[in-house]
């Protein structure tokens, strides 16, 4: 069913190769959770007014704040307010789970239906979430949920990425931007981070079973992003005509793009994960990067809200609800922000495409 | 140079000999003197004369090279300032030596604070034995509870004056105790100096000021490149005999 | 100050109304933070007990630490390495407390925070080196030690004795953080108000010259207010340990400013010879009740940073204004 659903999923985007696909590989939970597309969990109108009957509220306790919690945020506020539940506190734990703990604690005290919250450390997080959970309230959680916590029981559900989606989307990205073949060069995240992994293993799997013309003949692992630059140098010394570099995500990415110009290498394209200004701009320049693929963090707040505002009135959610990603290019990068972000793209990049 | 008549008891300070050099630098040479109780004794000399050695060397902070001093009449070998804080030796330093922000009472039992039996500080007594003390000394304060930031600089220096003589068994030394005060301080601050007589402890003071030096002392030691010029009685010199010894116009 | 030094001998009426304000300009912030929030948000909970005592809890550990920068500061040093103190303490405690049991812990932890305040200490007062960049430096030392004793991984402490005695439990029905903070308070401000310690210590702050002539080993006091932090901070970081029933190499890094923040908007001067552990409890209380009432009004994340910061700017202002020279 899960491959039915996720076959669904890829026709319904817009860079679907042409042989379809092959690449065997689902993204699966922290738990081993199966995934369930995002957009499969939907509220009927009923169920929709009896929510907003309920004059429900609800806190957002994030682990920190960043663009992607932002985007995360907005889409939970925006849909939180489309179904009437009032968001009273919203929390900021800077990576420390003492104060996440104290956060929860505090937000009680305004007695909210809801919690959404990305727990700053899974394996602990039960001692932090267990005074919301005994009051009641329900909890829904982004990328995780805390260790000893049971689904349907302790919390809605976890609203993440479609991990092995992204991977695969930056294959197909990749083989749209070389025409189907070429040499590879695979830089990967060589560290034990599931998300990393699955990301890096999806886009070298698709690559291996869907496209027979590309190869990847250079691989190098990371551990450390600081040294991403010797890593690329090193590379590109050894493999110069390289068609393309998968790199596992921006930052690492812009030492491998200021390598390539460096070189003078204008031919070997780049793929990799996020959206990241400067990077979008070298690709909205006709740069070496070729595309970035985005998860679309907007829509995980939506899910997150609609999946939590839903078991009030009693409509249970799938345990790993996954949202899609989408590869941005030159042509779509506009959209592509707004998608992911639900921001407009910056103004350096919108002023480089007039 | 040892006619000293006046006092009869034994001195409270006996210096003899003392020489002190640093690496080959003679700073001082062949000093002696006796300090009695109830005898102010001023030590006068140009800068760099070796004053400010010398009371280094009384209150404990340099050991002699060689000499001795003996505190009545026992001979003592003194190897930091507590030592000589125990033998009854007090200093008044020329920048005070008070902690700003704390009170009076708090400064005058800096480092020796009573404690009463459960090891907490006695503010008590502490508050009561200044309050006694700048009385009798007529060091006017707001209150033992004043802080000492908020007094002028009289006041402050009554405070430093006035620590020293509670502890001081023997002998005070100060250095410049008026150096930097207005002229009606200045007055006040002699007053006080003048009342530890009563006290019968010694007094050894430095002092620029020669009108000050020939107001409050009975004996004068001038001291010149680090020599012992010599010692006069107030009463039987002047201004011009000590100007010329400090200013080695005349060896003794 | 220049005007008490011009009119040293008259006005002491002036002088002591200033000097009571400045005393009471923490207790008088206090109460305006605690009169606003309770009155537009007495519908959201802030003024429950259940609330009122979260603040409390929450704040033990940093009240804890600021007894023992308000030593330090007072002083005339400084110690920035409680940020990571913190951590390492509450991981050397987690690790033992799970192998070795509950004395074990409560001595790994107390005893991390004790060793990094003796390394501290050493290097400030017999090497003589500023406390500032021995404490800057050490605080990034212990952030990668604390990083590499587990390797990132947070380590749970399923002891019940020790997550009851230092995070969750109670005692007489007071929960045990609050006895801590009790318990901390009461002997920070004897031994820093009534004992020859506390006054040398004021007094090394002041003026270390006047303290070393007045028979006052410097030194030594330099040294053990250092041991006092480190061992107070090690302490926050068994209480983080139990509150949490975890320990991890992120507890205690965000403390940093909130301590500084807590212990000078109490009253305590940043260069030394003044304090106060009441100010500092106050002012730990006040940094809590801050945090809580802001995200009980509802606003972003953003604001109340920018909230939190400006009110924190004035607390400053006005107790340091008071205090200037």
């Amino acid at each position: 069913m899960h491959r039915a659903v996720r076959h669904f999923a890829l026709l319904a985007t817009v860079f679907v190769a042409t042989s379809g696909y092959a690449a065997d590989g689902k993204t699966t939970g922290p738990h081993g959770e199966a995934p369930t597309p995002a957009g499969t969990f939907a509220l009927t109108a009923a169920e929709e007014q009896q929510v907003k009957d309920g004059k429900f509220t609800a806190a957002l306790v994030w682990h920190e704040m960043s663009e992607y919690t932002n985007a995360v945020n907005s889409g939970a506020h925006d849909e939180f307010k489309r179904l009437g539940v009032e968001v009273v506190a919203q929390t900021d734990a800077g990576f420390d789970a003492a104060r996440q703990k104290s956060d929860v604690e505090t937000v009680l005290a305004k007695k909210p239906s809801i919690i959404l919250s990305l727990p700053v450390d899974p394996a602990t997080a039960a001692v932090v979430y267990d005074p919301a959970r005994t009051a009641g309230v329900k909890l829904a959680f982004v990328d995780n949920s805390p260790a000893g916590y049971e689904h349907g029981k302790d919390y809605v559900t976890i609203v993440s990425d479609d991990l092995f989606q992204m991977g695969n989307k930056a294959a197909v990205a990749m083989a749209d931007a070389l025409g189907g073949k070429g040499k590879l060069g695979y830089i990967y995240h060589d560290a034990d981070f599931y998300v990393t992994n699955q990301r890096d293993g999806a886009f070298k799997s698709t690559i291996e079973q869907d496209y027979p013309d590309m190869k990847i003949v250079a691989e190098a692992g990371m551990a450390d992003p600081a040294r991403s630059e010797e890593i690329a140098q090193g590379m590109i010394t050894q493999n110069p005509d390289l068609d393309g570099i998968y790199v596992t995500w921006a930052e690492p990415a812009l030492s491998v793009l200021s390598t390539l110009r460096g070189a003078g290498n204008s031919h070997t394209k780049i793929v990799t994960l996020d959206l990241n200004e400067p990077a979008a701009l070298d690709m909205v320049k006709g740069g070496n990067i070729a595309a970035l693929v985005a998860d679309e963090a907007y829509n995980i707040g939506v899910t997150a809200a609609r999946a939590a505002a839903g078991s009030l009135v009693g409509k249970t959610a799938e345990p790993f609800l996954v949202v899609d990603s989408l590869a941005v290019t030159k042509a779509t990068v506009a959209d592509g922000w707004k998608k992911s972000l639900n921001k407009d793209v910056p103004a350096t990049i919108a002023d480089a495409m007039k | 140079m040892n006619a000293n008549v006046s006092a009869a008891n034994e001195p409270v300070l006996k210096l003899k000999d003392i020489r002190k050099t640093f690496g080959g630098v003679t700073a001082i040479e062949n000093f002696s003197l006796d300090v009695h109780p109830g005898e102010i004794v001023a030590l006068v000399g140009d800068n760099g004369a070796g004053k400010s050695t010398l009371i280094k060397i009384i209150s404990g902070v340099y050991t002699p090279t060689s000499g001795t001093i003996t505190i009545e009449n026992q001979t003592v070998a003194m190897s930091n300032a507590t030592m000589a804080r125990g033998h009854g030796i007090e200093v008044v330093y020329q920048d005070l030596a008070l902690a700003d922000q704390q009170t009076v009472y708090m400064n005058m039992f800096l480092g020796r604070e009573p404690v009463n039996r459960f090891g907490l500080l006695d503010r008590r007594r502490m508050i009561a034995e200044t309050e006694t003390l700048v009385k009798e000394l007529d060091v006017r304060i707001p209150s033992a509870h004043a802080t000492i930031r908020d007094l002028s600089g009289g006041q402050r220096q009554g405070v430093a004056i006035a620590r020293a003589t509670h502890w001081a068994s023997k002998l005070i030394l100060l250095d410049e105790p008026t150096a930097a005060l207005g002229v009606a301080e200045t007055a006040k601050v002699e007053e006080i100096v003048e009342s530890l007589k009563r006290r019968n402890i010694g007094v050894l003071i430095i002092s620029h000021s020669l009108d000050q030096v020939f107001k409050l002392s009975d004996r004068i030691c001038v001291l010149r490149r680090g020599k012992q010029i010599g010692i006069r009685e107030t009463a039987k010199t002047d201004k011009n005999e000590i100007i010329a010894m400090i200013t080695g116009l005349q060896q003794h | 100050m220049s005007s008490a030094h011009s009119s040293a001998s008259g006005q002491p009426a002036s002088l002591v109304n200033r000097l009571n304000l400045q005393q009471y300009v923490v207790y008088l912030g206090f109460l305006v933070i605690f009169l606003f929030f309770a009155i537009v948000l007495k519908d959201s909970g802030f003024l429950t007990v259940r609330n009122l005592s979260n603040i409390m809890l929450q704040t033990a550990p940093v009240t804890i630490m600021a007894i023992g920068l308000v030593f330090v500061m007072s002083a005339g040093e400084i110690d920035l390495s409680i940020g990571s103190t913190v951590a390492v303490s509450a991981l050397a405690a987690a690790v033992t407390v799970n192998d070795y049991g509950l004395g074990a812990g409560i001595i790994a932890g107390i005893g991390a925070g004790l060793l990094i305040g003796l390394l501290n200490g050493v290097l400030v007062a017999y090497v003589k080196l500023p406390s500032f960049l021995v404490t800057l430096a050490t605080l990034g030392l212990f952030a990668g030690v604390s990083r590499s004793m587990t390797n990132l991984r947070s380590i749970p402490v399923t002891d019940s004795t020790f997550t009851g005695f230092f995070g969750s439990g109670s005692f007489l029905g007071v929960p045990s953080l609050i006895w801590w903070t009790v318990v901390a308070v009461a002997c920070g401000h004897v031994i820093y108000r009534e004992t020859r310690f506390g006054a040398h210590v004021l007094a090394t702050g002041d003026n270390s010259r006047a303290a070393s002539v007045s028979g006052i080993s410097v030194p030594r006091i330099r040294l053990a207010v250092l041991l006092i932090s480190g061992g107070l901070a090690g302490l926050a970081g068994l209480l983080y340990a139990g509150r949490l029933q975890a320990a991890k190499y992120t507890l205690g890094e965000t403390d940093l400013m909130t301590v500084i923040a807590a212990v000078i908007v109490g009253g305590t001067l940043l260069n030394g010879g003044k304090g106060t552990i009441i100010g500092a409890l106050v002012g730990s209380l006040m940094m809590g009740m801050l945090n809580n009432g802001l995200i009980l009004m509802g606003l972003s994340v953003s604001d109340q940073m920018i909230v939190r910061g400006l009110i924190i700017l004035a607390a400053v202002a006005v107790s340091l204004r008071e205090k200037s020279r």
